[in-house]
């Protein structure tokens, strides 16, 4: 693949503009020099690199090896002296010429300032269920998503990725599965509220907090309900003074993790003679090809990124520019983006802030055919190469080489999301902010597939062929602009703190798409793949063209919203604490009546630590029980569901001379009714902190009832609206409740530093209502297979996207065995026993039933963490347990293609095998059933890193203030019965998650890295 | 205070501006009409006339005829190879099919989608300023495509809802076929006082519901409910108009070359374009193999075969048999197909034979998609005359249209298909139907016919046809599903 990244950076000369003015520091003189020391109170001994800074101004020093320091100041100056994990320490200079200073250990996690919706919160005042991932542990996958690094971190968060091919997407779930449609989170990126952040570098991130609960999701209402993630990208400070420098790079090797067990070439030729005698005569001569080892192949990633950030009196900044460049293991999958990072933030007068964040992230990717199941599939007895050079027909599934060979697609694009805001003090306690952000994406797809053919051994074409050359083109334009505006008040009074929140917003969002498709294109270059109208309009030559333009708008992102939103934070005596959030959403998605919605939510939490009569239990530091009801929505639904609409690609055919004549009436028919769907919420957390919060712990207890969900039904055939249409209703009802935990070890001995976290959550999905009382519509098919057989369920009891199937028990092992249980007439002696469970004494559809979930029932991560003189360590180990995966790839069998080894194990006489039935290419024993349902359980050792930071005393002769060199591996190792690459199958469609298809394998990450700030 | 008058004022007085805009909720469906703007112009409301015509070129509208009808009958077996669509189509060979049959539920829904098209002209062209007498031609073609809609639905399911609105009430039950024929009569009536002879239309508006598609239809709407004076009255008045003849050579009354020509009474237009402007119907039908003209459903049966009169050339003209070459195409059929079927007692109870009525010259598969499907032709009129005169004891003028019909079978070769003399009304009766089975033999009338004669015990009982419960399909189970106990399922389909 071709490098662009080079262009891309001729292309934006400003970033080097911008970084020259950033580096322009400014130094200001001051009259009285002032020195001292800083020592650590739990060992001490000195603390280098601690932060000096004089209170409200840009005035900073940073203590050198052995803790001294020198800094100019007047005598009413305040210094602040600060260190990362002490708390920091306020000196009045007075008439002092030397301070010095004992730093103490910060009591571990409790009173950090957390961010929420418009706001932020001290943790010990925080009602709601939220968790924190800062900086450092957002970086430790190497993925172009920032929300791979949640995976394991957050209690009850499932990431998982849809494919290991470079830049795809994964899923994310908060606390099960709570609708039919769309189940993301929605991501609030610096205040501006987004769907997807892939155009976001880990790297620009100072912390990413989950919001899980109602309280602290209700105040984003109709889009809170399937949870809510901020993110905040870095700044710099305030005075920090001189500019501080980060520049990173890695570059890593993927692999494929593992290999699928499948037939070789004898295997397969001894199978094949089995189910038809004498295809081949000598079983031992065959070729024995490695398809996997054909088209996997290990493939480079890397990642670099160089930023700078710092402040002066008045202002600070944040200039990040990074490149991320992932080949994938396939060839012709890659993906490079390149992101430009700028936050501005200037204090006009000393009432008004003005600020900006901006990201603006180029992309290209490059699209490879699905060749991984053509790969499953492909007979291992079958060459890829004549002897002439030229590919070889693959019988069925076609040769992966020349389908990658013959493939170019290319999606290229950028995007750019920012938003300029303003903060004035009104009163001292009285704050007005203003914010407006744009998120705009412009995408491109072009794919050329030259006309080609794959010719039989007998010189005769094969399937495989393409006639005549096709190349499509596609334009995606987005347009979404938010404003938002909120007054916030604060004010403390004796014992009592109030907080109140309160604003209102407006966003619009448009789109559309442009599709074109020609034929015969002149010449196969790249330098020809320009749409010419001839392309399109030619009918000679008996292409189709009805399909060949298109332009339409996206319906899931053409939309306004207007919303009142409003929270009060009470506290008294930091013990006892009351929050009520509320939101009133108004969407252009829903007729005037059915508008807007209201989000309330309320929460009360007990800081029981606090209170006298626990003064006594010294080993307890933290104790606050906290509970939370409340209403979100989810409003990601298709804005012209409501809509009954006009067919006009009617057409009817009159004349002597047959002619076609256009024609347009009623088509698909909306539901003008419609409602949000409705969620509610409860969860009750309780947070103990022993031991001066060396061990942490957070518990919760959530329970999510999503109702009027959106599910399309069937109506009457004698309304009129067509076969097989149907309406979109509110009509089903989705329950998921769980325990979640996240226990937290720290302890710091001597040099050394180390900490054990543990979480998990447990995950209880149950559909609760679907479709009102009628029969057709009281179940939802989904999980289609590649041959367009549903073998996913949504039923009521059932979790959401549960398996269907027969159940298996054994194999038919003899005429009288066969005799003796009830048969479907395709069954014979070695065949699949199906479980008679309607017991009729039949096997028809009725049997079908229940097979395995999806979902799995517990989710779990174990992180650790030590680091000693310089060198750091850190393992993360996540998984999950209780989930079934559908091998789908292996039960689609229309044509012989390669087993899996396990058959290999086949029935071939009596009980010779009671699992593994005779073989055949297909048929009865692939109808869907148990057989193809595996244990999805894992436990995956996600990321280990060994870092070594090198001594201040040699990087201070290079001046550099820190410089650490690490070398990492994600997914090293996974613990799973799964035969399949991964176990981790997501899908963004609900009703077909866990079924594997043939998913791009996700592979295996060894990289090396340096960090160097200077 | 300065501060709060340059920046906060005219924030919030931005902000209170906006609160109070409701407009910015209001957005417009992008791309497509809604249904309450459509239509409302002279050119939209031919738009709206055209698109009932479009739902006759719908699959699911012409799989009523193939595979339920024609596979029903004693003239036709399910075809294609022994495996291919049995669970599908084989119940309909032979009366096991159930109320989930495969296909009811499509052309259920499609004959009422259709019907839902003609009410949008019905309703809503009405209230458009336009040319009036093209306005009342527009309601009365959607009319007479209504009638047709219900003339199927009543004859296939007997009672079924009445819906007379494009927006019915959600919930409907079952009204009795009288209601339902009251409707077609009425709407054929309005058609055939509206709508204009086919020699008015020009060439390319061919096609268009007439004033002769009108009549037949009314014709046989009586004749399905024991009207015979006005089934006579109506066949008559579409003889007498001197509109239509029959072709000269019998192939053509269903050939490319007849196609909306003089014995074109009403039909489907079809182009040969794979995709969105084909029938697919011919194409089901076509010979499966050599030449690969299509996959072979609805193969003529034994019975039909045998019980043309000697040297009919109408049994050539309506089989394609092996070895046949056709139109310089030699018919080789299909290597997956058994030549011959025979039973236990090794009669031959099944031959590879195709359906020469949607038989076009050529060798390739998409051609055959342009087959104009012929819904009503002049032969079938002179049929009911025949049938309403006898049952009216004019048996002189019954034998005078018989023998009309059966003189351009002969092809002029006056040795075969004797002039039939017989004035016996049952006797004529019976020879009239069995007329009609060779003339009309694999365009969907058998069963009917058998069914409204009050022969498809007879006939048909052989084959599994149970008396009382085959006379009519079962409501799809589907509809009565989602009914929730609104609709009610047929006499011993429950």
């Amino acid at each position: 693949m071709k490098l662009v990244s080079k262009a891309i950076f001729f292309r934006y000369p400003l970033l080097v503009l911008l970084l020259m003015v950033f580096s322009a520091s400014q130094l200001f003189a001051q009259p009285r020099t002032i020195t001292g020391n800083v020592k650590a109170g739990d060992m001490d001994s000195p603390i280098p690199g601690a932060t000096i800074v004089v209170k409200g101004s840009s005035k900073g020093a940073i203590t050198d090896l052995s803790g001294n320091y020198s800094i100019t100041a007047s005598e009413t100056d305040i210094l602040q002296f600060s260190f990362i994990g002490y708390n920091q320490v306020e000196v009045i200079v007075g008439n002092q010429t030397q301070i010095d200073v004992v730093l103490e250990v910060e009591s571990i996690g409790i009173d950090e300032i957390v961010v929420i919706g418009y706001g932020t919160v001290r943790k010990s005042d925080l009602t709601g269920a939220v968790s924190s991932v800062k900086a450092g542990d957002l970086t430790k996958i190497t993925s172009l998503n920032p929300e791979q690094n949640l995976q394991g971190k957050v209690a009850g968060v499932q990431v998982t990725s849809t494919s290991g091919a470079p830049g795809a997407a994964p899923t994310v779930r908060i606390r099960g599965v709570g609708t039919f449609n769309n189940s993301s989170p929605i991501y609030v990126v610096d205040g501006t509220i987004l769907n997807d952040i892939s155009f976001l570098n880990s790297s620009d991130i100072a912390s990413m907090e989950v919001l899980k609960d109602a309280s602290a999701t209700a105040i984003y209402g109709s889009r809170g309900a399937n949870g809510v993630i901020i993110i905040s990208t870095k700044s710099g400070d305030i005075g920090s003074g001189k500019p501080v420098f980060d520049f990173f790079s890695e570059y890593g090797i993927q692999k494929l993790t593992k290999k699928i067990d499948l037939l070789s070439g004898r295997e397969f030729a001894i199978i094949s003679n089995e189910i038809a005698a004498g295809s081949y005569n000598n079983v031992d001569a065959v070729p024995n090809t490695d398809w996997q080892d054909l088209v996997f192949h290990t493939a480079p990633i890397q990642n670099h990124q160089l930023s700078v950030s710092g402040g002066t009196e008045n202002s600070r900044y944040y200039v990040g520019i990074g490149l991320f460049k992932q080949e994938g293991i396939i060839d012709k999958s890659g993906y490079e983006r390149l992101t430009l990072k700028l936050n501005n933030s200037y204090n006009l007068t000393k009432s008004i802030t003005f600020g900006n964040n901006l990201t603006i992230a180029p992309y290209k990717q490059e699209n490879a055919p699905g060749v991984t199941y053509s790969v499953y599939r492909a007979q291992p007895v079958l060459e890829p190469y004549y002897s002439d050079g030229s590919y070889a027909v693959v019988y069925n599934v076609g040769n992966p080489l020349a389908d990658l060979d013959y493939s170019n697609n290319f999606n290229t694009g950028v995007r750019g999301v920012g938003n300029v805001y303003s903060e004035i003090n009104i009163l001292k306690d009285l704050k007005f902010r203003s914010s407006i952000g744009i998120d705009a994406a412009y995408g491109k797809n072009k794919s050329f597939t030259p006309a080609y053919t794959i010719y039989n051994p007998d010189g005769t074409p094969s399937q495989q062929q393409n006639v005549l050359n096709d190349l499509n083109k596609e334009r995606n334009e987005n347009l979404n602009w938010l404003w938002e505006n909120t007054v916030s008040y604060y004010k403390a009074f004796g014992k009592n703190n109030i907080d109140l929140v309160a604003g209102y917003t407006m966003q619009e969002s448009s789109s559309e798409n442009l599709k074109l498709t020609g034929n015969n294109v002149i010449r196969d270059g790249s330098d020809f793949w320009y749409i010419l109208p001839s392309y399109i309009l030619d009918e000679g030559n008996g292409v189709n063209t009805l399909n060949d333009i298109k332009n339409e708008v996206d319906p899931n992102l053409n939309y306004s919203m207007i919303s009142y939103l409003f929270r009060a934070n009470y506290t008294y005596d930091g013990k006892y604490i009351l929050t009520s959030t509320f939101r009133r959403d108004g969407s252009s998605k829903f007729k005037k009546e059915n508008r807007y919605g209201n989000y309330p939510s309320f929460a009360a939490g007990w800081n029981i630590g606090r209170e006298a009569f626990m003064d006594n239990l010294e080993i307890l530091s933290t104790l606050k029980l906290r509970g939370s009801w409340g209403m979100i929505g989810n409003e990601k639904i298709s804005y012209n569901s409501r809509y009954s609409i006009v067919q006009s690609d009617l057409s009817t055919i009159f004349g002597l001379n047959p002619a076609v004549i256009p024609a347009a009436s009623y088509g698909k028919s909306g539901n003008n009714e419609l409602r949000w769907e409705n969620t509610t919420q409860t969860d009750i957390g309780l947070e103990v902190g022993l031991l001066n919060n060396r061990l942490t712990g957070e518990f919760d207890y959530y329970n999510r009832v999503t109702d009027d969900i959106l599910i399309d039904l069937s109506t009457p055939g004698y309304l009129g609206n067509g076969q097989g249409q149907k309406i979109t209703y509110n009509a089903a009802k989705v329950l998921n409740y769980g325990f979640e935990f996240n226990i937290n070890w720290r302890e710091k001995r001597g040099d050394f530093n180390y900490s054990i976290g543990v979480l998990g959550s447990t995950i209880h999905n149950e559909v609760l209502e679907v479709g009102g009382s009628s029969g057709i519509d009281s179940v939802l098919l989904g999980g289609r297979l590649g041959n367009g057989i549903p073998v996913t369920q949504s039923r009521v009891g059932l979790p959401i996207g549960a398996y269907f199937g027969y159940k298996t028990d054994g194999i038919f092992q003899s005429t009288d065995d066969l005799a003796a249980y009830p048969h479907s007439s395709s069954a014979g002696v070695g065949d699949l026993r199906f479980v008679d469970v309607f017991e009729d004494g039949k096997i028809n559809d009725q049997d079908r039933t229940f097979i395995g979930s999806p979902i799995p029932k517990f989710i779990f991560g174990v992180n650790l963490a030590m680091d000693y003189k310089g060198i750091d360590f850190s393992i993360d180990i996540q998984g999950q347990t209780g989930n079934k995966i559908f091998n789908g790839k292996e039960a689609v069998r229309p044509d012989p293609y390669n087993f899996e080894k396990h058959v290999f194990d086949r029935w071939t006489g009596p009980n010779t095998s009671n699992t593994e039935p005779r073989p055949s290419w297909g048929g009865y024993n692939y109808i869907p059933s148990d057989r193809f349902i595996q244990d999805g359980s894992f436990i995956r050792l996600r990321n280990v890193t060994l870092g070594y930071t090198l001594p201040i005393s040699f990087t201070d002769k290079i001046f550099v203030d820190r410089l650490r060199v690490y070398i990492k591996g994600s997914n090293l190792l996974t613990l799973t019965k799964y035969t399949g690459y991964t176990p981790e199958i997501g899908s963004s469609e609900i009703l077909s998650n866990g079924i594997d298809n043939g998913i791009y394998p996700v592979t295996s990450v060894y990289s090396f890295g340096i960090n160097l700030t200077f | 205070m300065k501060t709060l008058k340059k920046y906060i004022l005219p924030g919030l007085a931005s902000l209170i501006l906006f609160a109070g805009c409701e407009d910015f909720l209001d957005k417009n469906l992008q791309g497509s009409l809604t249904q309450d703007s459509f239509p409302t112009s002279a050119s939209d409301a031919l738009l709206a006339t055209n698109a009932v015509y479009s739902t006759t070129r719908n699959w699911n509208f012409n799989s009523g005829g193939f595979p339920i009808l024609d596979v029903m009958s004693d003239d036709s077996h399910k075809g294609s190879n022994p495996n291919d669509q049995l669970p599908n189509v084989g119940p309909f060979d032979n009366f096991t099919f159930t109320t989930t049959a495969d296909g009811l539920d499509r052309w259920w829904a499609t004959l009422y989608e259709g019907i839902k098209r003609a009410h949008v002209v019905i309703e809503k062209v009405e209230t458009i300023p336009m040319d009036e007498e093209l306005k009342t031609r527009y309601i009365a073609e959607a009319r007479f495509l209504r009638g047709l809609f219900y003339f199927d639905l009543v004859r296939a399911w007997g009672d079924v809802p009445l819906v007379t609105s494009s927006t019915p009430p959600l919930k409907l039950t079952k009204s009795d076929k009288s209601l339902i024929y009251e409707l077609i009569v009425g709407d054929f009536i309005f058609a055939k006082d509206n709508l204009p002879l086919k020699s008015e239309y020009p060439e390319e508006e061919l096609g268009r519901a007439t004033q002769g598609a009108a009549k037949a239809y009314l014709a046989k709407a009586y004749l399905f409910q024991g009207d015979f004076v006005n089934a006579e009255k109506y066949a008559l008045e579409v003889i007498s108009s001197k509109e239509y003849s029959l072709e000269p050579d019998f192939a053509d009354a269903n050939s490319l070359i007849g196609e909306n020509s003089v014995e074109s009474i009403f039909e489907v237009g079809a182009l040969s374009l794979e995709g969105n402007p084909g029938n697919q119907y011919a194409n089901t039908q076509g010979v499966r193999g050599s030449p690969n003209r299509g996959w072979g459903f609805n193969r003529p049966s034994v019975d039909l075969r045998d019980s043309f009169e000697p040297d009919d050339p109408r049994k050539d003209a309506t089989i394609i048999f092996l070895g046949e070459t056709l139109d310089d195409v030699l018919i080789l059929g299909d290597g997956t197909t058994p030549d011959e079927i025979k039973d236990a007692s090794n009669n031959v109870i099944e031959i590879e034979c195709y359906n020469q009525k949607v038989w076009i010259p050529g060798e390739n598969t998409i051609t055959q998609w342009g087959h104009n499907r012929r819904l009503m032709r002049y032969a079938d009129v002179l049929l009911m005359a025949a049938e309403a005169l006898n049952e009216n004891d004019n048996q002189t003028d019954a034998l005078k249209y018989l023998e009309e019909v059966r003189e351009r079978a002969r092809g002029g070769n006056t040795a075969i298909l004797q002039e039939i003399t017989e004035t016996g009304k049952t006797a004529l009766r019976d020879l009239i139907l069995e007329e009609r089975r060779h003339e009309l033999a694999m365009e969907q009338h058998r069963f009917w016919d058998l069914v409204r004669t009050g022969k498809a015990t007879e006939v048909l009982g052989p084959l599994g046809f149970v008396n009382g419960k085959h006379d009519y399909l079962p409501i799809p189970q589907s509809e009565v599903d989602i009914s929730q106990g609104s609709l009610e399922q047929n006499t011993n389909w429950q």
